[in-house]
């Protein structure tokens, strides 16, 4: 099934979770990266991007598309990126179209994945697995979010959290595969 | 008015009235300067925790109990150089102070100092092996030597002072064969000798010389000049061990006793001189109350020996000391033993030739007294020591018929073991800490010396010493093979003790210990939980119980675990790394590496709390760290191999493999039953390409321990790299038995049908290793070796796989 997964339909997200919820297989890969963004307001810098408080917020001032760029000392499996944002609270500043793109620096970005918000009050899920059970992962250096247009036309963006996950690595180095089961767990690590 | 002030301070010290001690004891100092009261003041400070006071006032002070005072204050302001001045024998003074106890804190204070200095040996030893590792064709070749040079220059660094320490532990208990402290850090320290030799006839013999000595101290204010006496008497007459020079000074003793004219309520029969009883003569039954002298020697150890029943006159204090009856209710057990006890005491008795001394000194001193009242006595002490059911349990146990103790002295040891506990650790702690809420470091040596007067019969002290022995024995081959991690063998010794003393919080969590270390994570929290119903007070052992429930990933008993525990006593590292693991079980790391962090604070010599931060900067990533945590746990307890382990870990993690490989063969080297350090010595190994070897570590591996699924698992994955998949396949299939539920097994199956290309049988495979939902990593590599499955088929125009 080779389609292109890239409709227009399927680009659509509405509505947004008021709550993160994220698989217990993933995990927050934002502290083993650079992150950096394209223009910001004084105070309203890329620090608040990452403060865990949904109540300050990125605040672009230059022109579009307004980049957040995520670079990573190493090569690192990349699985899904969360962003806040909030209509309501933003409207004309609250992000309309993104584009991910993910390379090894800023020379070779490429975009894996767009999406259209509309509307959008809460966490948004963007999973940057493609159909193929082989790309459920993004291996790469660097991931750059791209806000290339905002609601109502706005020209400067608000975003007030971003996070990305991987998988988590296994605990047991040298293995071809995790463990599953309690015995096979209990018996691989001494504590 | 010098004799009243001192008699009021250790009426204070006794009644624990500290400020008031120390208010009158410093007008004492004022009043008559003196070595020997500086001494009491000394150790009213020690008492009430004012360790820098009282070095300030010791410092210089030449005779022997200042000095041992002094070394105790530096040992807790940690000035180590110091204590160690204080107590080594030079020129001024030939002997180490205070016998027994100050042999024992010699010992600590090297201990401690060795491990200060292991870090320079540990990083030293690093280099070396960067070095090694830099001219990897030559490794190959040299490899083995350079190992073993490694090691010899590892062995060579730690040697000096951990010999000096075991060397002092060794005689401290040599001079006090019931100074249990010692044994334990010589088994701590891997040292240690046999139970049976250490805790043996000629310790017998030395237990009752200093028991018949200490015999007959008294409540007048002369105790102070008889604490003179005695300790000097004690030291001489522990030199000399013949049975010949005992009659003297035990002779000699009585006519300074006499002379000194000390009224003790049932003296005369002690006074009415050698004359021969019949050795087994049946102590007759007397009017007066028999008591144990509550002198201890050092106040370190004198715990140990245990005080008398009577214990109306005595404070608090006092009644928490051991209400040792045995030697009383010895005889009555006597005739009811079968097994060690009499084989123990007709192998003494036989031994007629050298209790000559035995039948002289101890004559008609018959303190038979009433056993029953005796008893009674000390089972309402016991209700006194511990509360609770357990206390009536305890009673009608002990109106059974069982294999040596009354029920006083079995509380009486369980104290033992407590207050021997946290009076050696004296806030220093070692590897297995105490409860820091017992922060009583030294008891005033006045008040015990003003316990009542003791009248043993030499049969009773005999009988008591042998049952104290029989017991010590027991306890300490247990506990010295579970610290070489022979587990099943220290198990089998703990299941010899009597009931009343296996069901104490001690023996209990020793039990668990033994259990987790073979894995055998439900025996251990039932054992540990046991411990827990015995004694809920005691800290002690509760850390590895939180890594047991951890292990069983029991969240619920572990945060009830860790409430109760920090309830307790919330300055205690065993908590907060209860706590701790609590946190990591819910895989938050941050806290829980917080928490440990905590603990590590409130006791920088508890191992354990190095190696759960470094299993936590590991679970975060942070390698240095999480380095530096296991070698600060290496450097306090080498032989904890868990630090060991941990390093492997990290090793095996970064690829550096020889790296790996060793610190897993030093854990193997510490615990070589562990079935888990077999199997990742074999990762090691088999990531060096030394796959016989590997192999063949995976075979012990899977003999040590066949509940463990692992070696298994690993050996089938070396077999795959070494391109037997025949072999792979049969090892897989086998596991398959032995867990039928484990995605890794299916999928590694998958992968080598894949390899020999038996389609169906990979697709059946992996078709079942996602059934068995493995993690989203899994999920996709599977899903990819699926699709690969499909190509050669629709290539070949085989049938389609759907």
């Amino acid at each position: 099934m080779a389609e292109s997964s890239e409709g227009e339909e399927e680009g659509k997200l509405t509505g947004g979770n008021p709550q993160l919820v994220v698989d217990d297989d993933l995990r927050d890969m934002a502290k083993k990266a650079a992150w950096s963004v394209s223009s910001c307001k004084p105070g309203n810098g890329v620090s608040s991007l990452r403060d865990d408080n949904l109540d300050t917020y990125w605040q672009s001032d230059g022109a579009q598309p307004h980049l957040v760029n995520i670079q990573f000392q190493k090569k690192v499996k990349l699985q899904l990126v969360v962003l806040y944002v909030d209509f309501k609270l933003d409207e004309s500043y609250t992000p309309s179209k993104i584009s991910i793109r993910a390379g090894d620096g800023f020379h070779n970005l490429k975009e894996i994945k767009t999406v259209e918000l509309v509307k959008p009050t809460g966490w948004v899920y963007i999973s940057l697995s493609g159909t193929d059970p082989r790309e459920t992962f993004v291996n790469t250096f660097m991931l750059q979010i791209a806000v290339l247009s905002n609601h109502l036309n706005g020209r400067d963006t608000h975003l007030r959290q971003i996070k990305v996950y991987g998988p988590r690595p296994n605990p047991i180095p040298h293995q071809p595969f995790h463990f599953t089961s309690t015995e096979f767990i209990t018996y691989s690590i001494l504590r | 008015m010098e004799a009243i002030l001192a008699d009021s301070v250790r009426n204070s010290l006794q009644q624990l009235m500290y400020r008031n001690a120390i208010f009158m004891c410093e007008r004492l100092c004022a009043e008559f300067p003196s070595e020997k009261n500086l001494h009491l003041l000394a150790s009213c400070y020690l008492q009430n925790n004012q360790a820098h006071c009282a070095y300030h006032i010791l410092k210089g002070t030449h005779i022997a109990e200042c000095r041992y005072l002094f070394a105790l204050a530096c040992f807790q302001m940690d000035l180590l150089n110091e204590a160690e001045a204080a107590l080594s024998p030079n020129e001024c003074n030939v002997e180490v102070p205070n016998g027994a106890a100050g042999h024992f804190l010699l010992g600590l204070v090297y201990s401690v100092k060795e491990s200060r200095t292991q870090d320079g040996a540990s990083s030293m030893l690093l280099t070396v092996k960067c070095v090694l590792m830099a001219y990897n064709p030559i490794i190959e070749i040299f490899k083995s030597d350079k190992m073993e040079k490694s090691q010899f220059v590892e062995k060579s660094w730690y040697t000096d002072r951990k010999h000096s320490a075991i060397n002092h532990f060794n005689q401290a208990l040599s001079l006090d064969p019931l100074l249990w402290a010692a044994y334990e850090e010589l088994c701590i320290l891997g040292a240690a000798e046999e139970a049976t030799l250490v805790f043996d006839d000629g310790a017998s013999l030395l237990i009752q010389k200093q028991y018949l000595q200490r015999g007959l101290p008294s409540h007048s204010s002369q105790a102070t000049n008889e604490d003179h006496e005695i300790t000097s008497n004690r030291s001489s007459v522990s030199d000399d061990v013949s049975p010949r020079k005992l009659k003297h000074t035990y002779g000699n003793n009585l006519r300074e006793m006499s002379g000194n004219s000390y009224a003790t309520t049932s003296n005369q029969p002690l006074h009415g001189g050698p004359t021969s009883l019949p050795f087994y003569s049946t102590p007759s039954p007397m009017a007066t109350q028999a008591q144990l002298s509550g002198v201890g020697p050092p106040p370190v150890c004198r715990n140990a020996l245990p005080n008398g029943p009577n214990m109306r006159t005595h404070g608090a204090d006092v009644s928490q000391r051991v209400t040792m009856n045995s030697a009383v209710a010895g005889p009555r057990r006597k005739f009811v033993d079968e097994g060690k006890l009499r084989k123990v005491s007709e192998r003494l008795f036989s031994d007629s030739g050298q209790r000559r001394s035995m039948r002289l000194a101890g004559e008609s001193v018959n303190a038979n007294s009433s056993t029953s009242v005796a008893s009674g006595n000390g089972i309402s002490h016991s209700s006194k020591y511990l509360g609770g059911s357990k206390l009536n349990s305890v009673a009608s146990r002990s109106s059974t018929l069982r294999k040596s103790h009354p029920s006083s002295s079995e509380i009486a040891d369980e104290g033992n073991h407590h207050e021997v506990y946290d009076e050696s650790r004296l806030n220093v702690t070692s590897s297995t800490s105490s409860p820091s809420g017992d922060n009583r470091s030294l008891e005033p040596e006045g008040a015990t010396r003003s316990h009542g007067a003791v009248i043993l019969s030499s049969s009773k002290v005999t009988d008591g010493a042998s049952d104290i022995l029989g017991l010590l024995r027991l306890l300490g081959e247990g506990f010295r093979l579970s610290c070489l991690c022979r587990c099943q063998d220290a198990l089998s010794i703990y299941m010899k003790l009597p009931q009343k003393h296996y069901n104490t919080g001690w023996v209990l969590s020793q039990v668990g210990k033994a259990y987790f270390e073979m894995v055998d994570y439900l025996e251990a929290d039932r054992a540990f939980s046991r411990a827990r119903i015995a004694s809920p007070y005691s800290l002690d052992g509760m850390d590895i119980y939180s890594t047991v429930l951890y292990h069983l990933k029991e969240d619920m008993k572990l945060s009830y675990l860790a409430q109760e525990l920090i309830s307790t006593d919330r300055l205690a590292s065993q908590s907060w790394c209860a706590m701790g693991n609590c946190y990591s079980l819910q895989k938050d790391h941050e806290t829980a590496l917080k928490n440990f962090q905590r603990s590590v604070q409130l006791n920088s010599r508890f191992a354990y709390a190095h190696t759960l931060c470094g299993h936590e900067y590991v679970a975060l990533e942070d390698f240095e760290n999480g380095i530096k945590s296991y070698q600060s746990a290496l450097r306090i307890d080498s032989r904890h191999y868990n630090a060991w382990y941990g390093l492997g870990m990290i090793y095996l993690r970064q690829e550096k493999f020889e790296f790996s490989e060793h610190h897993f063969r030093m854990a193997f080297q510490i615990n070589p039953l562990s079935s888990v350090i077999m199997s990742y010595l074999g990762t090691a190994l088999h990531a060096l390409r030394r796959n016989d070897e590997a192999l063949e570590m995976m075979e012990r591996a899977v003999l040590a321990d066949k509940k463990n699924p692992l070696p298994l698992y690993q050996k089938a994955n070396i077999l795959v790299s070494i391109d037997d998949l025949d072999g792979a396949l049969a090892v897989l299939e086998e596991l398959k038995e032995y867990a039928p539920c484990e995605s890794s097994v299916y999928a590694l199956m998958g992968n080598i049908y894949k390899r020999r290309n038996m389609y169906d049988n990979a697709m059946l495979h992996f078709g079942l290793a996602l059934d068995l939902k493995p993690s989203a990593t899994d999920v996709a590599l599977i899903k990819a070796a699926i699709e690969k499955l499909h190509v050669p088929d629709e290539i070949d125009e085989g049938d389609s796989m759907d």
